[in-house]
């Protein structure tokens, strides 16, 4: 029983910890992202990138004079911890938080940041749903699912392909997509030859790719990440299949090509949103100068870069507007911020808080393992 | 047929490995009755350290591809072990008088501290194995063309297994070690060092663990922080098909596993691949209430 | 020695029931979720504790009745509290059916088809089964539950909601526990052998502990679902079911005060350890095994049971 009084009073001096924290100075701003679990990477380098950000910003001068304090907290890609986290954020008088990126986990947040009229700025869930239920301080920098289906719809279209075959792997975004693509091609009376779901994680799909080429698909969609995308062209090389792949953002990682293998990648195409690499913007070469020099590599996955994107539209809307307001700062990213120079292109919102314009492109991984954007 | 006998190999190719991470389970299962949970980390572990070493050392350029490897997995499988012993140490000895349950809480707190170990020293982006260490080439069997890589990693798990099953049953260790897998109080009566046995159980099982580790970084290229979670899982349900404890049965058990996983995702669903293969192994201990082969453990459980 | 306990766990409840109105909603939210896994954990530990069998897929029962919650609240608006004791039906009967073929399976041999189990039921969650579960995108939009009209919205309005759960909880089961049921359940948990010779039939009881640790964690997954109004398969993995062997283990098998601290201490900790970021779960892991090698039997084990002859137990209401 003296264990349970030690563990009350350390949970008393967490307590006091946590209210004890000044409030005056620095614009809070909150990071909600997965940095423990499956999905820590995308999570870590969120961190990274948003820190980043801010160590830039308040080098010059931070927003109107005073000071950004990123406040992060781990929601470990789950719903469950990621209510607990935005709980946590939510008391900590922050005006914003950024992030997430999974859907579910967005969703579980949502609520109890509206409640609380705490900005939220979404940087990788695609799920249609989360901007359709009305909320007034939802907003997000990735693009959502349909629109996303839409550009594969049209790209799988004018590459005239008899018969192609869908994969996804069951996460709710590429399920999401592989649905949105799927419905488009049927109208269009396109020939599936076979759309199933792979189990994310597990190193050999020769099982799954055997089974594919039995069905003989021109081309193979697949919605999935980085990682399996990575294994199933290495796999589908060393089975001598030469059929061509093409992948949606979540394939957007230069650890795709570390994996696959330059011959294995080479001709592989994807549709993404630029990352700041082949973007000319003078911010977009500020920041990938800064981020060489800080952590001497190149960004991984085109999520968290939207994480630093949705920073930099709070910092701006906060600058803009002088206030911290949120029904201002909202007001004037619906309303007023119009191609704002983000790190993944041009950025506005609709009136649902989602991102407009037109925002995919299409890769294709030369000989060299390089991913060149197509005209 | 063509499709089923592609479908076949597929299936035991992943089940050699299965088989491989069974035989560490099944081992120290037998002397201690022990579900190893941590065993899954010790083989990612073992994943990590083949990429260390291989990329620290440049062994490629002294050595052919088959020096390479055997280098390789005799330092892996060294390392890891000594990993394993210092886990027995720490985590489980103080534990082993105590409720067999007791320990697997141990186990899992170990998992959980190896796992974020590797995550924090490694970072969680995915590490690649380079692409240049085994030829790419396959071999013709009976018109199949089958990858060399795929051939080596059966070949090695069924060494691994007749070596395993060999040192047991012939050396005076392997005896001791059956000794204390009956009956450890008994075994201290007749003279055996029951703690020296686990320590040296504890440095095989690791080891074996380890070398699959590094099997699955040569072979599929991509290792993860978090993969020893899932093979674990494979690996034990492996172990239990075949009858825990029993080291013919873990190496049937992964083989078999691997073959259902993949006549399931050939001919069923691929979606519900894993669930298939769950329903497989509840019937069969349904059927079966100690496994294919039967569990080699003595004791009342 | 006089007995202090009664004395702390008074003043733990009345420092639990004062919590809310000096915690911030954080930390109270914090303390939910401390009661929700401590009335799962509870739920479990009539299984693994009290029985003894080794199982680790309770999160499949706790997910079905989350999911049979969400699933009739959303398509026909029935309130969510409702429902509480149709989720538990559901998955009690649904753990009736499963058991019976695979209860007679020894030690770990149960312990890997209960996690089959979990696995099966989370990828046919994943899979749409039967086209009502969403898929991997789960169900979303489930209401507040109404309690006398009140709207529980708040985390402090939940607070009282499942710890008021957890209370009744507690109360039933330490009935339980000490009925014939309960004593029949640690005879043959010691020596199922001996039990069965005794003339206790060990299948019927084992069988009866399974559904009744089944029937309330599908009232758990009622309140988890009403809680989070939107549910995911993700919730309901491997690691759930982990998570409540491990408070059952940690705090003490077959022993309530154990089983709650447990909760406090596998669902707590990794909150208090947010400071360390990335690596939270790490120290976690570290701490769980320093606790079972200091504490090898669990935190706080059962006390061995006494018998005082004046009191006579009035035989309980077992069968």
């Amino acid at each position: 029983m003296k264990k349970m009084s030690v563990f009350m009073l350390v949970l008393m001096i967490g307590l006091l910890g946590a209210g004890s924290a000044l409030a005056d100075d620095p614009v809070r701003i909150g990071l909600m992202a997965p940095l423990t679990g499956a999905w820590a990477s995308e999570g870590q380098d969120m961190k990274q990138i948003v820190e980043l950000l801010a160590e830039s910003l308040n080098a010059a001068g931070g927003i109107n004079g005073r000071k950004v304090q990123v406040i992060t907290a781990d929601d470990g890609g789950d719903p469950r911890t990621a209510a607990l986290a935005a709980q946590r954020l939510s008391t900590q008088k922050i005006v914003a938080v950024i992030g997430t990126y999974g859907s579910a986990v967005t969703e579980a947040s949502q609520g109890i940041y509206d409640e609380m009229d705490i900005i939220q700025v979404a940087n990788g869930s695609t799920a249609i749903r989360l901007s359709e239920k009305g909320l007034k301080h939802f907003l997000r920098t990735c693009p959502r699912d349909d629109e996303q289906g839409l550009v594969a719809y049209q790209t799988l279209k004018d590459g005239g392909y008899k018969s192609i075959g869908i994969l996804h792997d069951n996460s709710s975004y590429a399920k999401g997509l592989a649905d949105e693509a799927k419905t488009l091609l049927d109208k269009d009376g396109a020939n599936i030859v076979f759309f199933e779901a792979l189990t994310p994680k597990q190193n050999d799909y020769t099982a799954i790719l055997t089974r594919m080429r039995a069905s003989n698909p021109d081309v193979v969609f697949f919605t999935g990440y980085y990682g399996e995308a990575g294994l199933l062209l290495r796999q589908k090389m060393e089975m001598n299949w030469p059929v061509p792949f093409i992948g949606g953002d979540a394939t957007n990682n230069p650890d795709l090509v570390k994996i696959a293998g330059n011959a294995a990648a080479k001709g592989f195409r994807f549709l993404s949103p630029p990352v700041p690499q082949d973007l000319d913007t003078p911010e977009a070469k500020a920041f990938m100068e800064s981020y060489r020099g800080k952590y001497n590599g190149e960004p991984g996955s085109v999520w968290a870069v939207l994480a630093g994107d949705g920073f930099r539209v709070v910092a701006k809307a906060i600058e803009a507007t002088g206030s911290e307001d949120p029904g201002k700062i909202v007001a004037y990213l619906k309303n007023e911020l119009k191609d704002f120079p983000g790190l993944t292109g041009p950025i506005s919102f609709d009136a649902k808080g989602d991102r407009v314009g037109d925002l995919y492109r299409l890769y294709e991984v030369d000989a060299g393992g390089k991913f060149v954007l197509l005209p | 047929m063509d499709l089923f006998l592609q479908q076949l190999t597929n299936g035991l190719a992943v089940g050699s490995i299965y088989a491989l991470i069974a035989l560490g389970y099944t081992m120290v299962y037998g002397v201690l009755k022990l579900i190893n949970f941590a065993h899954g980390d010790l083989f990612a572990i073992g994943a990590y350290l083949g990429l260390t070493l291989l990329t620290t050392f440049g062994l490629s350029q002294y050595l052919g591809p088959m020096g390479v490897v055997i280098v390789l997995a005799v330092m892996v499988m060294g390392l890891v072990a000594v990993v394993g012993a210092v886990l027995e140490r720490v985590a489980y000895r103080p534990l082993r008088q105590a409720h067999r349950l007791s320990a697997v809480v141990s186990a899992m707190g170990a998992s959980i501290f190896f796992q974020n170990a590797l995550m924090l020293v490694y970072g969680a982006r995915y590490k690649v194995y380079p692409h240049d260490i085994l030829p790419k080439n396959a071999v013709s069997i009976m018109g199949f063309e089958i990858p060399l890589v795929r051939l080596l990693v059966l070949l090695t798990s069924v060494l691994m297994m007749v070596a395993l099953y060999l040192f047991i049953q012939k050396t005076r260790i392997g005896t001791a070690i059956r000794a204390a897998a009956i009956d450890q109080r008994a075994a201290k009566l007749m003279g055996i060092n029951v703690d020296r046995v686990i320590m040296i159980v504890f440095l095989i099982g690791p080891a074996l663990g380890g070398v699959a580790g590094l099997m699955v970084g040569l072979y599929y290229g991509q290792i993860n922080f978090t993969m020893g979670w899932m093979y674990g899982l494979k690996a034990f349900t492996a172990a239990i098909l075949g009858g825990i404890g029993n080291i013919p049965g873990a190496m049937v058990g992964g083989l078999l596993l691997g073959v259902i996983e993949a006549m399931g995702a050939a001919y069923i669903s691929i979606a519900w691949k894993d669930a298939i293969t769950f329903m497989v192994l509840i019937a069969i201990l349904i059927v079966r209430p100690t496994g294919l082969l039967g569990e080699r453990v003595a004791d009342k459980v | 020695m006089k007995d202090v306990r009664p004395v702390i766990y008074a003043v733990f409840c009345g420092a639990l029931l004062l919590a809310p109105f000096f915690l911030n909603a954080y930390w109270v939210d914090v303390l939910n979720n401390v009661g929700l896994y401590a009335i799962l954990g509870l739920s479990l530990n009539i299984i693994l504790g009290h029985a003894g069998l080794f199982h680790m897929g309770h999160a499949a029962f706790y997910a079905m009745g989350a999911y049979t919650t969400a699933i009739i609240n959303t398509s026909y608006q029935i309130p969510v509290l409702w429902l509480m004791p149709l989720s538990g039906l559901v998955a009690g009967v649904a753990a009736l059916v499963i058991a019976r073929p695979i209860i007679h399976l020894r030690g770990d041999y149960l312990l890997i088809v209960t996690i089959g189990l979990v696995e099966i039921v989370r990828i046919a969650l994943i899979n749409n089964v039967f086209g009502i579960t969403g898929g991997s995108n789960g169900i979303f939009g489930i209401s507040r539950p109404e309690l006398f009209g009140f709207r529980i919205r708040r985390p402090e309005h939940f607070f009282f909601l499942i710890w008021g759960f957890a209370a009744i909880t507690v109360f039933l089961f330490h009935r339980l526990e000490n009925s014939r049921f309960g004593r029949a359940l640690n005879y043959l948990r010691e020596d199922d052998v001996a039990a069965e010779g005794s003339g206790i039939n060990t299948a019927h009881y084992k069988l009866i502990a399974f559904v009744v640790g089944a029937v309330w964690a599908g009232m758990a997954g009622n309140i988890f679902a009403a809680k989070m109004t939107i549910i995911a398969p993700e919730s309901f993995n491997f690691w759930e079911s982990v998570i409540m062997f491990m408070i059952v283990l940690l705090g003490g098998r077959g022993s309530i005060p154990g089983v709650i601290l447990g909760a406090f201490l596998i669902v707590g900790l990794p909150e208090l350890f947010r400071q360390f970021a990335t690596a939270r779960m790490l120290v976690f892991g570290a701490i769980m095994v320093a606790m079972m090698i200091f504490r090898t039997e669990g935190i706080l084990p059962p006390r061995p049971r006494r018998y005082p002859a004046a009191v006579a137990d009035g035989g309980g209401d077992g069968p």
